[in-house]
């Protein structure tokens, strides 16, 4: 990288209050060491202790989702690749959680309709549907794990969850998800 | 009779440690008790409360005194909540059978996230369960 594309960079991080970003292939041990690490910005940051579980929780839950998705897949290094950024929103006190991975595209269509179903529902009908997927039984291989994970994320943002993706060259979308606590 | 396997000896007594992501869990047999304290994130849950589940169980069905669940919990991604949903149908039907069984949940009052969830989980018993701060 040349110095103007990392002071471009550098720039771009301050400018969108970027607290945290991660770009790369993601072990279970990374996952707890950025955590870790998350909980002690948002705590230093003066964050509430529910708004540090709130983050913290959805940060979890986005990065297993996508460790789970690639196990399932059998992904190879590259294509378990994660991208994550946790920043803070300029005006208000809030947190923008928003973690990217490489999909199957039938998913990522699939995964974008799901997330649209989710973001029209209030925070009881959410709590009601947590309970109901709660209830199913486990399946070997499913995506109902995704599910639970997904409609835990919604119950805990403050604004309706946003999801988004670009198709890739090989049958595959770069996946995008974000969350606002 | 008195089944001595392995398993029901070996399940006896437990003390796993906490890590960062998994909790402490204490089960003790004669006492009829089973702690867990600490933040539960996994990423295979249902491997990790496997152990615990059998002993619940296996505790259930051999010994004949009350179970009391003593929870520290704070936070637990949505496997652990699943594991401990199958914890508490178990209490909910040994309950349903007549066993005394009952949980204690203490929380750190500064974080109502705690409450919350110890809350939903008590929706769906009908034993005690005790949901306290503690400061």
């Amino acid at each position: 990288m040349n110095d103007t594309d990392f002071f471009g960079l550098r720039e771009l991080i301050t400018r969108h209050r970027i607290l945290l970003c991660f770009n790369g292939p993601i072990s279970r041990s990374l996952i707890e060491e950025i955590g870790n690490a998350l909980k002690n910005y948002l705590q230093a940051d003066q964050a509430r202790p529910s708004a540090v579980m709130d983050v913290f929780a959805t940060y979890i839950e986005m990065t297993q989702n996508i460790r789970h998705y690639a196990m399932r897949h059998g992904y190879g290094e590259t294509e378990s690749s994660a991208t994550i950024v946790v920043a803070r929103e300029a005006e208000q006190s809030a947190y923008l959680v928003q973690a990217g991975n490489i999909v199957e595209l039938a998913d990522a269509q699939t995964l974008v309709a799901r997330v649209g179903e989710l973001a029209g529902l209030d925070k009881a009908t959410l709590k009601a549907a947590y309970k109901e997927q709660l209830r199913r039984p486990r399946e070997e291989g499913s995506s109902s794990g995704a599910n639970l994970g997904l409609i835990d994320i919604a119950r805990r943002s403050t604004r309706p969850l946003s999801a988004q993706f670009m198709p890739l060259s090989d049958g595959k979308a770069l996946f995008s998800l974000q969350a606002v606590i | 009779m008195i089944r001595r396997n392995q398993n029901s000896i070996m399940n006896k007594h437990f003390n796993i440690p906490a890590t960062r992501s998994t909790p402490e869990i204490i089960a003790d047999w004669d006492a009829g008790l089973v702690s867990m304290a600490g933040d539960s994130y996994p990423e295979n849950s249902f491997e990790f409360f496997t152990s615990t589940i059998e002993w619940i169980k296996t505790y259930l069905a051999e010994a004949q005194r009350p179970l009391h669940l003593e929870l520290r919990l704070i936070y637990l991604n949505t496997s652990s909540v699943k594991a401990m949903m199958d914890i508490f149908d178990m209490l909910e039907e040994a309950h349903a059978r007549g066993r005394a069984v009952s949980v204690d949940w203490l929380y750190d009052p500064q974080n109502e996230r705690v409450e919350m969830l110890a809350e939903e989980f008590r929706e769906d018993c009908s034993f005690r369960f005790d949901i306290t701060a503690e400061a």
